[in-house]
């Protein structure tokens, strides 16, 4: 903690952190790894989801990422759509086959954001991963439970410069097993989330 | 075939050299007392008296205060088939097995030797764990049955305890007897030295105490063949998997600003006092060798 936070907490003023996207791209090696030991295939969608703000301005940005946007997935061949959400959260989501362009998109979306000053409204980036279904067999099996192929995600924290995994399950459930053997084995890979109080879930993710 | 898995150098590199350590503060401290002539005799009197008690009744004082009570194989026929299975492959005489009546989950083995040992389960940790969580925990119990571990930490606390009874009462034997003046100052260097070595030995014992805990899991690993399981059971135990929030992140945002001031990680010195090393350190090695292992 440093002495602006200390300042900030003495005389009560709240900050909110700045995005944090530099470390965005490890998941790009780090999909390597997920997909040759761990056997989850990235899905090939992935999305990044900002609250709006009612500013003009702000509605001039988001004008200028859809036009980018249009223009930069024609480019790599991405499909992408914008949603809104119950929260009124905002969704850029992608689909493409070839990782490395949904990062693309997604670092694109959170840059220019981050350039016309709203980078404070980025709330996070998911990537969706899904785990093979022979290799989860057999664990679930040694775990006693039903078997079935289930989705990954991972979370990017653009405040915390973090990721960390999310696998819902039904009923509002978590698999935190699954979860912290992720967790166990990305260590080293990519900068993930070392509280797991901020594993925050994000249920019904659109994609 | 790889058996990597199997052995950890670094982990037996640190507990030898630990008790190495251990054995450098004790040899110099026994020095110290003999050149002092610390009333010998009331020295070993004292540390035979408290060796024999501490040998042979601990295993009876631990079952006497957590309240675990024997079970008989009729009893608990589950328990005791899962025990019995666990000695099998272990190579060891099978304990007595004993059931502590409380909803915290919790497990211990106590026991002089390998004949002597009781493994204990609270009713929590069983209705707790699935049925192969409950096997890892028994297999990490039967470790620390197999590696002596009862002996090897009474031995090596034992010394540390004599310090401490040094420092706790030699002002007041220290001065009954004759010539203050003079005996004074070697007292009180003796005093000085004792909390020296009590400390010293204190910490040393909590990382020996470690090591081997990270050996039973390790030992019960092994058992198993499935490391996942203890790694599981432990985060169940430890209430790490209730951290994990289940409000939504888009909820929790608005009170973000609220979260500015990072929680504090208890690492570092807390470490150092604590006889088991952190869950999340013993699940990431189990993880470890269960990569190893596939």
């Amino acid at each position: 903690m440093g002495f602006r936070n200390f300042m900030d907490a003495v005389l009560g003023r709240s900050r909110l952190p700045k995005a944090k996207s530099d470390r965005l791209f490890a998941i790009s090696t780090a999909s390597i790894t997920l997909e040759g030991s761990l056997g989850l295939k990235p899905s090939g969608s992935a999305g990044i989801c900002f609250k709006p703000l009612g500013a003009t301005s702000y509605e001039s940005a988001q004008k200028e990422i859809e036009e980018l946007l249009e223009f930069s997935s024609k480019e790599t061949e991405t499909e992408f759509r914008m949603e809104k959400d119950e929260f009124n959260f905002l969704w850029a989501i992608f689909k493409d086959p070839n990782f490395e362009d949904l990062v693309a998109n997604i670092h694109l979306v959170s840059q220019t954001l981050e350039d016309r000053g709203f980078g404070e409204q980025i709330l996070c980036a998911i990537y969706r991963f899904d785990s093979e279904p022979e290799a989860r067999v057999a664990k679930e099996k040694a775990r006693g439970k039903a078997a079935g192929g289930v989705a990954v995600y991972w979370i990017y924290n653009f405040k915390q410069g973090t990721y960390y995994p999310f696998i819902p399950l039904s009923g509002r459930q978590r698999d935190s097993p699954f979860e912290f053997r992720l967790r166990a084995e990305m260590e080293k890979e990519m900068p993930v989330e070392k509280n797991v109080e901020k594993w925050y879930p994000l249920w019904g993710i659109p994609f | 075939m790889n058996r990597k898995w199997e052995r950890d150098l670094g982990l037996q590199g640190r507990m030898l050299f630990t008790m190495f350590l251990l054995a450098v503060v004790y040899l110099s401290f026994l020095a110290f007392l003999s050149y002092y002539g610390t009333s010998q005799i009331f020295m070993i009197l004292f540390i035979g008296l408290f060796m024999a008690v501490q040998y042979f009744y601990s295993d009876k004082m631990v079952l006497w205060t957590t309240g675990a009570q024997i079970v008989s194989e009729s009893e608990a026929p589950q328990l005791h088939g899962m025990v019995t299975r666990l000695c099998a492959i272990a190579d060891l005489p099978k304990p007595q097995v004993a059931i502590v009546r409380t909803q915290v989950p919790n497990a211990f083995a106590t026991g002089r030797s390998q004949n002597k040992a009781v493994v204990a389960v609270t009713t929590g940790i069983m209705d707790k764990l699935s049925p192969a969580e409950l096997e890892a925990v028994l297999a990490h119990e039967l470790t620390h049955v197999k590696n002596r571990d009862m002996a090897v930490l009474t031995i090596a606390s034992f010394l540390s305890t004599v310090a401490f009874y040094i420092v706790r009462y030699s002002l007041y034997f220290g001065n009954m007897g004759g010539d203050r003046r003079r005996e004074g100052g070697g007292i009180m260097l003796v005093w000085l030295v004792s909390i020296v070595v009590w400390i010293v030995s204190f910490l040393l014992i909590r990382a020996l105490s470690r090591y081997r805990e990270f050996s039973a899991d390790r030992g019960a690993a092994i058992i198993t063949g499935q490391p996942a399981n203890l790694a599981s059971a432990l985060m169940k135990i430890s209430g790490i998997m209730d951290r994990v929030p289940r409000d939504d992140l888009r909820k929790v945002e608005g009170m973000n600003a609220f979260f500015i001031i990072p929680a504090l990680s208890g690492s570092s010195i807390m470490d150092i006092f604590s006889t088991h090393p952190s869950v999340e350190k013993r699940i990431a090695k189990l993880e470890k060798m269960q990569q190893e292992m596939s």
